[in-house]
């Protein structure tokens, strides 16, 4: 219930919602779901990537399970910070304590055009709630 | 009323911090706190303007308080500090940071400043 | 001209080898990849708190001193004691730390570390038992398990997590979703948000923690079945995850916190979990379960590799002629007994943490308290001679969370007239032995 309420407020997407993707039973309810939503969607909302700098504790978190930071940065692999001056792909980076969005371009929500691929696991993981994804 | 109170550290409430870099009423503020459950906070008829007395066999103290659903019920935490030592004790040579009994009322009177905690330890009155 | 260095941070026991700065010749001027508690161990350099000269306190209050009057002080005040005590030593170099040993042994001192209150009897169960602690590279790439008890790391090592969990490895390239995480303390802490729908949450009664242990000790051996109403707050339905966890993973590492040292019921916690991990071990075939110790101090591991080299006996040490001692006193039994004249404490800051009565007992005495900052401590004691910082200000030896060595390298000047630990105390042996 709560999802369908984000979904509505244009919080998350429904390619948000696993069970209706993986389970094929739920495929037809799905087309027809994403059909209803089609006028919301038209409106063509804009993903941003929100951090709380007051929450924040710069753990590193989202920097080092961002997959986009983890393929581009190989020091992340084995735990460790990314090393400076940032990748150009590189979304995430923590400085003087705080977390900071270097930019969103990159993020797998966005990677192909009109297919966004499913990941917010930097907002699930972040233990301070600081970091929000959001569609405005 | 009796509650088991933990000490426990938080990244923005840890005495090394506030020595650090911050001033003697910044510390107050962020040292001199107990965290309790909302249902406590009926219980003890608190308001927002009350403080927490906090007191056992081993002495008291006055704090402010806030409150956190996440906590349960009895319980009260308290970041480690000057504040929480009037309340540890030793046990086998160990100190005691945990689930210790308390007794704990709302008070009128403003919470213990620091220079009251120095002057207790100074003093000779055991 | 600015340039960047890769720099260790000592804002905690992590020792954090991958933070990169941007300085010149004068002052840092950025700071990337630290936690929030790594930068407030830099903010420590420009700090209102600082000390920046010795300062002695007679009748009329605090006095600032010359170094060489301070020093001939300090000197004076130990040669009148029978039975100082040293303690702290957690946030100072290796090196620094074989030369406080080395007072200790020259003025007949009792010695002890900050581990006393912390990680050093569980150390020692451990050790005693035969079990072993890890580091963070098996972890990284092993571990399977990772079982936090009573402890809240997200508060007390803020990046823990981003490295042992969230990391890949080498043969677990998938990270996050092969590590599963327990944990189990007595309310939602913030550590829980990094908890995916896998992992299992223990949220227990406070106080209970020996009787989760007992009970799991009984069903891994098998012949048990859990009561159904479940035992202190924990449903039945969970016991039985967190046994086929214990069971069914093959790298296990478990981070013990303060709560196991301080249960109040019969038998000890400690001992137990110890237990249960050895049983773990006897019946596994494959893999092993493991311990991580999650001291806050960056260096109080060192002490005990320096006390056990230098010694024999890894904290607590009692010097007598020269010698250590037998003796089963730790510094809390010492100051509680009042069996001591003087206390030289060094980089530490008991009077915020020692309960009240042990600090009106350990200010009754003089106190000479070598730090760089103001404390609780600083309040009360006698004579007070300021380093400069460890990791920043000069460079040393520490030892990690997990028994690593690590280098901390000088990356600015101290303020004038500021010396580090170890010429201090090198200065206060050499006038000892005058
Ligand atoms: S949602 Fe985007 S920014 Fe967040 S982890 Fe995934 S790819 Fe990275
Ligand atoms: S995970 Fe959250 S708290 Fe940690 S660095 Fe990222 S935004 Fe900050
Ligand atoms: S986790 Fe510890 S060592 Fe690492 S950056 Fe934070 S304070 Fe420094």
């Amino acid at each position: 219930m709560a999802f369908s309420l984000e979904l509505l407020k244009g919080n998350v997407k429904i390619e948000d919602c696993t069970p209706l993707l993986d389970d094929p039973k739920y495929q037809e309810k799905y087309l027809k779901l994403k059909d209803l939503l089609k006028s919301e969607e038209g409106k063509k909302k804009e993903l941003k990537i929100n951090i709380e700098n007051e929450l924040c504790d710069g753990c590193g978190i989202c920097v080092t399970i961002c997959p986009v930071n983890a393929r581009y940065c190989y020091s992340i692999l084995s735990g460790k910070a990314p090393d400076y001056p940032p990748d150009t792909h590189q979304l995430f980076m923590v400085k003087e304590g705080k977390c900071e969005l270097l930019n969103i371009k990159y993020c797998r929500r966005l990677e192909t055009e009109g297919k966004e691929r499913e990941c917010r696991v930097c907002e699930t993981y972040c233990p301070r709630e600081a970091l929000k994804i959001e569609y405005i | 009323m009796e509650m088991i109170l933990n000490t426990i550290r938080l990244i923005n409430n840890d005495q090394n911090v506030e020595w650090n870099c911050q001033d003697v009423e910044f510390m107050e503020e962020h040292l001199a706190i107990g965290f309790i459950n909302p249902l406590d906070f009926k219980k003890l008829y608190l308001v927002p303007s009350l403080k927490l007395h906090i007191s056992n066999n081993h002495g008291d103290v006055i704090v402010n308080f806030k409150q956190d659903s996440k906590i349960p019920e009895g319980i009260i935490l308290m970041p480690v500090s000057l504040w929480a030592n009037q309340v540890t004790y030793v046990k086998n040579n160990n100190i005691i940071y945990k689930n210790i009994k308390v007794n704990v009322e709302g008070t009128r009177d403003p919470p213990t400043k620091l220079n009251e905690l120095i002057e207790k330890i100074k003093s000779d009155k055991i | 001209m600015s340039e960047q260095l890769k720099i260790t941070c000592s804002g905690c026991s992590l020792l954090c080898d991958d933070i990169i700065i941007i300085k010149d010749d004068k002052e840092i001027k950025e700071i990337l990849g630290a936690c929030q508690k790594g930068i407030n161990k830099f903010n420590q350099i420009k700090s209102k708190n600082r000390i920046l000269s010795p300062l002695y306190k007679d009748k009329g209050g605090l006095k600032v001193l010359e170094w060489d009057l301070a020093l001939n002080k300090a000197i004076q005040i130990i040669k009148n004691a029978k039975k100082p005590l040293i303690y702290g030593l957690s946030t100072i170099s290796c090196e620094s730390q074989i030369l406080a040993l080395k007072i200790a042994k020259k003025i007949d001192a009792f010695i002890d570390s900050n581990s006393t209150i912390c990680q050093g009897k569980f150390l020692n169960i451990a050790s005693e038992m035969g079990i072993t602690t890890t580091t963070l590279t098996e972890i990284i790439n092993k571990s399977d398990l990772i079982i936090l008890w009573g402890t809240n790391i997200v508060e007390s090592i803020p990046r823990l997590f981003s490295k042992i969990l969230f990391s890949r490895g080498k043969f677990r390239m998938t990270g996050r979703e092969i590590k599963n995480l327990i944990i189990v303390d007595i309310y939602k802490t913030a550590s829980f948000k990094v908890m995916g729908t896998r992992d299992l949450a223990i949220i227990i009664r406070p106080n209970e923690d020996i009787e989760l242990i007992k009970i799991l000790k009984k069903a891994v051996k098998g012949d048990y079945t859990f009561p159904n109403e479940g035992i202190s707050g924990i449903d039945k339905q969970d016991l039985e995850r967190f046994k086929t966890f214990l069971l069914n993973s093959e790298h296990i590492t478990i981070l013990p916190g303060q709560a196991l040292l301080n249960q109040k019921t019969n038998g000890d916690a400690i001992k137990e979990l110890l237990e249960l991990v050895n049983l773990l071990n006897n019946i596994k075939n494959n893999g092993r379960i493991s311990l991580l110790m999650v001291g806050g101090h960056y260096n109080m591991v060192g002490f005990e590799h320096m006390a056990l080299s230098e010694t024999g006996k890894n904290q607590s040490i009692q010097f007598k002629n020269g010698e250590s001692i037998k003796s089963d006193d730790n510094i809390i039994s010492k100051i509680q007994k009042e069996d001591f004249d003087l206390s030289i404490i060094i980089g530490t800051d008991p009077i915020s943490h020692f309960p009240l009565e042990i600090s009106k007992i350990l200010s009754s005495k003089p106190i000479i308290l070598i730090d760089n900052k103001k404390s609780g401590t600083f309040l009360i004691a006698t004579l007070i001679l300021p380093t400069s910082i460890t990791g920043i200000e000069n460079k040393g030896l520490a030892f990690r969370l997990d028994h690593v060595p690590i280098q901390l390298k000088k990356i600015i000047e101290p303020p004038s007239l500021i010396q580090s630990d170890y010429e201090l105390l090198q200065k206060i042996l050499d006038r000892l032995n005058k």
